[in-house]
């Protein structure tokens, strides 16, 4: 057996990684680095100068750059090692990893545990096949969010954006702020696919033209966006021919999506959830190699970074029982199943040993509903979409209820 | 490589040869060209190597068993291979050599392959083989179960184009061949002497000979010397990339059927994705490079014919490029003549698969130019080699960290998708790489799966820095292409 290097590695600064690298530490990890590829720590975060962050966490309403210093500064408070500008290239099926950056060149370090937060990326123009010209113009809403607020630069001055994510819809009121025009967002759903509070915030507050049920068709222009054609779409989202209209703009954002990083993962030869995105894991965002652990939006895309820090934390307390060897699991492992209604379970299952938090969508909007946890439990919701995960805990109390032939939970929603 | 020529009343000087179109061929003949003791210059309205067709196809060299018998295409593609293979050493450029299945999907096409085989073989190309279901099997785990024979035939590769066009005229530019990109040739006038003046966008060219390989605009450049009978046919070819996590799939190009609107086609790309193709449809735009969702479904279902485990999931793009065929040689073949009213202008019509052919070709043009009395001396001093950079993701470990050493840069990782350092980029823009787009395909930072989503604004800083303009002044792909409209504030 090779020695390790490190008690713990840390893949990722955005706010999972943050999250669990200061939670470790406390706990009394000591020999833990987290790895940046970034030149700042943070992750998406410095970009989202936004406000809506923190109400849980902190109990105020914090910009994403706040959250993130509280973050940093509690991890240099405790002298936790962030290496900046370094890129993970490798990680193999025996926890070690190949790291490379500008001052310190490559290194390799064979790994007790490891906490996997390198987060998501947008989805981009040619996963979606949208016909037309290739010209300068389009973004994705992360990008032109980035060219704003990090690089000072203006995407354009007539917008339209495809896609009603959150990004898009902030980004949509960010370029009006800054003088830009944006003549619509178009949603091929009937109803937006982020917050309701930023469809109100951001939208409505600044009477943005939202279009439902509406898709772009063709894309036009030569050497920048000249216009898009836009077109309705019918329940089964198939284009509504004879509906098509022409809207002149130089920019076109896309807010269509965001999708786990996971190349790391399966480099680690770790099957993926195709309902999530990530990883399977269990209560504490352990993956199906011990001493792997996942948080944050690589595990699945998540609307609040406060559930984001709380999986950090999970994580390291995981590795922390990895570290010191201490029991594990006892009392058999319960797989928790999707069923009716329910879209996406993280995690995908669990032990008896403590309270589990289940992050769950559902498939289609509804009213007042209940959940149902098997048949030991269920939390009453006035409302739920696709686009907010619902949380709901299960008392460790009713976990140890169960008999050992219970091992798996199914989640379903009904309207009430 | 961007040479300013001075926008000038007189000439920028009086060449033997000019090249107008800086595609895989152009390139191809100026450095042939390159060899000879001439004042010569290669145009292009683009402003970067490989930029018109030959950006957009399946970038794939071939055998000849796609030539029918007789022709001109079938004699110039004849040891593609292994001239690309030789090139590849010399100009320090990828060439994965990849080997081909032709499959027959119900025993009703076996005369197909067959006669595949009898065609390739009468242009003298050797080592086809007609295997049996097991085999290909054993050889593509994944292709389709209906797979009951194949024309099977090693040693064929597949390239990057625009990396060995760029690799070409850097070569060419070395032996002191003239390179002018951003430069569009508007008018040609015969002057005094049996010469030619070469009106462009960017001031005028004296010149002895021409050589129009400017591909989809060759018509319209014959047309400026009064060649009215060369017309070109169009139709707009859709092809689709997937991400490497699929890779594994597919490792030989994979052909199935072929007709008026599908060439069915699987196969690997110099770098490592898989690429499916091909759709055919109608066009009689040239600048039509766009691909519609029917498009895709149409590629996506070709390509699962022939390995069902494919999925549209998996696509990261599509593009589309236009195949131009002739009407002067109706059977598909090439058109490479003289010009009806000189010897000293010749015209390369070149259709698919002119990637292949283009060794073949140049040394072609060289002939008809000898042959036309331009006079080709060898140099002594000829330099046949052309350094490129180290590719860090190719690098194995120690070469890694021998290139951080030199430069620490290299340690710097722009492009996550396709673990593309700042090194390489910085390199790519000093030699000439001028445009997002050009960044993008000679390094492929932006070309995975993510699409430049992350990597695009650093590599806009890097063209700023490096080229000492604002970062507003970036463009994606010239003109007026500009990626940002203004400063904050402005
Ligand atoms: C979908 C598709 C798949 C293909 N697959 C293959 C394959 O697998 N194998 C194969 O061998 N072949 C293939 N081909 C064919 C091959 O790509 C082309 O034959 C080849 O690239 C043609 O090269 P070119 O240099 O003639 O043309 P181009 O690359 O178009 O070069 C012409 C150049 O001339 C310049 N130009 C034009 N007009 C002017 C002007 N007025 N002034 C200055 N410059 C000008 C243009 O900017 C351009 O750079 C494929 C083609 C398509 C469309």
């Amino acid at each position: 057996m090779k020695k390790d290097d490190l008690d713990l590695a840390i893949i990722g600064s955005g706010p999972s990684g943050l999250a669990a690298a200061v939670k470790a530490r406390q706990k009394g990890i000591k020999n833990l680095v987290v790895f940046e590829r970034d030149e700042r720590p943070g992750g998406i975060l410095p970009q989202c100068i936004h406000s809506g962050f923190g109400l849980e966490k902190f109990k105020e309403e914090l910009t994403g750059p706040e959250y993130a210093n509280r973050y940093i500064k509690m991890a240099q408070d405790l002298g936790i090692d962030i290496q900046l500008d370094s890129t993970v290239l490798e990680l193999g099926k025996d926890r070690s990893i190949k790291v490379v950056s500008e001052n310190k060149g490559i290194r390799t370090y064979n790994c007790k545990t490891l906490v996997l937060a390198m987060g998501c990326r947008e989805r981009a123009r040619g996963s979606l096949d949208i016909p037309g010209t290739r010209p300068a113009g389009i973004f994705t809403a992360g990008q032109a969010q980035r060219l704003i607020n990090i690089e000072g630069l203006m995407p354009g001055k007539e917008a339209v954006i495809l896609g009603s994510g959150d990004i898009g819809m902030i980004m949509a009121r960010r370029l009006t702020l800054e003088g830009a025009q944006v003549k619509a967002v178009l949603e091929i759903l009937p109803y937006t696919s982020g917050l309701i509070r930023n469809e109100v915030q951001c939208l409505h507050d600044f009477n943005i033209p939202l279009l439902l049920e509406h898709t772009v068709a063709e894309i036009h222009g030569e050497y920048r966006v000249e216009g898009v054609t836009v077109i309705r779409v019918d329940q089964r989202r198939n284009p509504i021919p004879g509906s098509e209209r022409f809207i002149s703009c130089d920019t076109l954002l896309l807010s269509v999506g965001l999708i786990p990083e996971n190349e790391l993962t399966k480099m680690a030869g770790l099957a993926i959830d195709l309902s999530s995105g990530g990883p399977y894991v269990d209560e504490l965002m352990e993956t199906r190699t011990p001493g792997l652990f996942a948080c944050g939006n690589v595990l699945h895309v998540s609307d609040m970074v406060d559930n984001v820090s709380l999986e950090g934390e999970l994580a390291a307390e995981g590795a922390f029982l990895r570290i010191n060897d201490k029991g594990y699991v006892s009392g058999g492992i319960i797989d928790l199943k999707a069923d009716s209604g329910i879209s996406q379970v993280v995690p995908q299952r669990c032990t008896r040993e403590r309270d589990v938090w289940l992050n769950l969508r559902v498939r289609d909007p509804m009213g007042k509903m209940k959940i149902h946890v098997g048949d030991i439990m269920k939390t009453t919701f006035a409302s739920a979409r696709p686009g907010e995960m619902i949380r709901v805990k299960i008392p460790k109390k009713a976990l140890q209820e169960l008999g050992p032939a219970d091992t798996t939970l199914k989640l379903r929603c009904e309207e009430v | 490589m961007n040479n300013e020529i001075p926008v000038q009343e007189g000439y920028s000087g009086e060449y033997d040869i000019i090249v107008i179109g800086a595609g895989i061929i152009g390139s191809m003949i100026a450095r042939e060209l390159s060899r000879f003791q001439i004042r010569g210059a290669l145009i292009d309205k683009e402003p970067f190597p490989g930029f018109g067709v030959t950006k957009s196809g399946m970038a794939q060299i071939h055998s000849t068993d796609f030539c029918p018998p007789g022709t001109l295409k079938g004699k110039l593609c004849l040891d593609a291979p292994a001239k690309f293979k030789r090139l590849a050493g010399l100009l320090d450029v990828t060439y994965r050599e990849v080997d081909e299945l032709w499959l027959a999907l119900e025993s009703s096409q076996i005369a197909n392959i067959e006669a595949a085989k009898e065609r390739g073989e009468g242009h003298g190309a050797t080592g086809y083989e007609i295997i049996g279901a097991e085999r290909i099997r054993e050889l593509e785990p994944h292709v389709t179960e209906k797979a009951v024979s194949a024309l099977y035939i090693r040693g064929l590769g597949v390239i990057h184009p625009t990396e060995w066009s760029f690799a070409l005229t850097e070569n060419a530019a070395q032996n002191g061949i003239e390179t002018y990109f951003n430069t569009s040739v508007l008018n040609i006038q015969k002057a005094e002497n049996r010469q030619y003046v070469i009106q462009t966008s960017r001031g005028a060219f004296k010149t002895k000979s021409i050589v129009n390989a400017a591909g989809l605009f060759a018509d319209e450049i014959a047309w400026m010397v009064q060649d009215h009978h060369i017309r070109l046919t169009l139709r707009k070819g859709s092809v689709a990339i997937l991400d490497k996590s699929v890779s594994h799939l597919v490792r030989h190009m994979i052909f199935g059927t072929f007709s008026e609107t599908h060439s069915q086609n699987v196969a690997p790309t110099a770098h490592g994705n898989l690429i499916l193709g091909i759709h055919y449809t109608k066009t009689d735009n040239k600048g039509d490079t766009s691909v519609d969702r029917e498009g895709i479904e149409k590629i996506m279902k070709l390509a699962r014919e022939l390995v069902p485990a494919l999925s549209k999931r998996d696509i990261i793009t599509s593009f589309a490029g236009i195949m131009a065929g002739n009407t002067m040689t109706g059977n598909g073949d090439f058109y490479i003549a003289p010009s009806e009213h000189a010897p000293d202008l010749i015209h390369v019509i070149a259709g698919a698969p002119g990637l292949t052919a283009a060794p073949g070709i140049a040394e072609l043009v060289v002939k008809m130019l000898s042959d036309a009395g331009i006079e080709l001396e060898e140099k002594k001093a000829f330099q046949e080699k052309r350094k490129g950079w180290p590719l860090f993701s190719a690098a194995l470990l120690d070469k890694q960290k021998e290139m951080i050493a030199s430069n620490p840069k290299f340690g710097h990782i722009v492009c996550r998708c396709e673990q593309v350092t700042e090194g390489e980029v910085t390199e790519a823009i000093h030699r000439g790489a001028g445009t997002l787009d050009a960044v993008k395909h000679v390094t492929r930072a932006g070309m995975g799966r993510c699409q430049g989503g992350f990597c695009g604004s650093i590599v806009l800083g890097l063209l700023s820095r490096g080229l000492g303009i604002p970062p507003q002044e970036v463009t994606k792909k010239g003109g007026r292409s500009f990626i940002a409209e203004g400063a904050m504030g402005e």
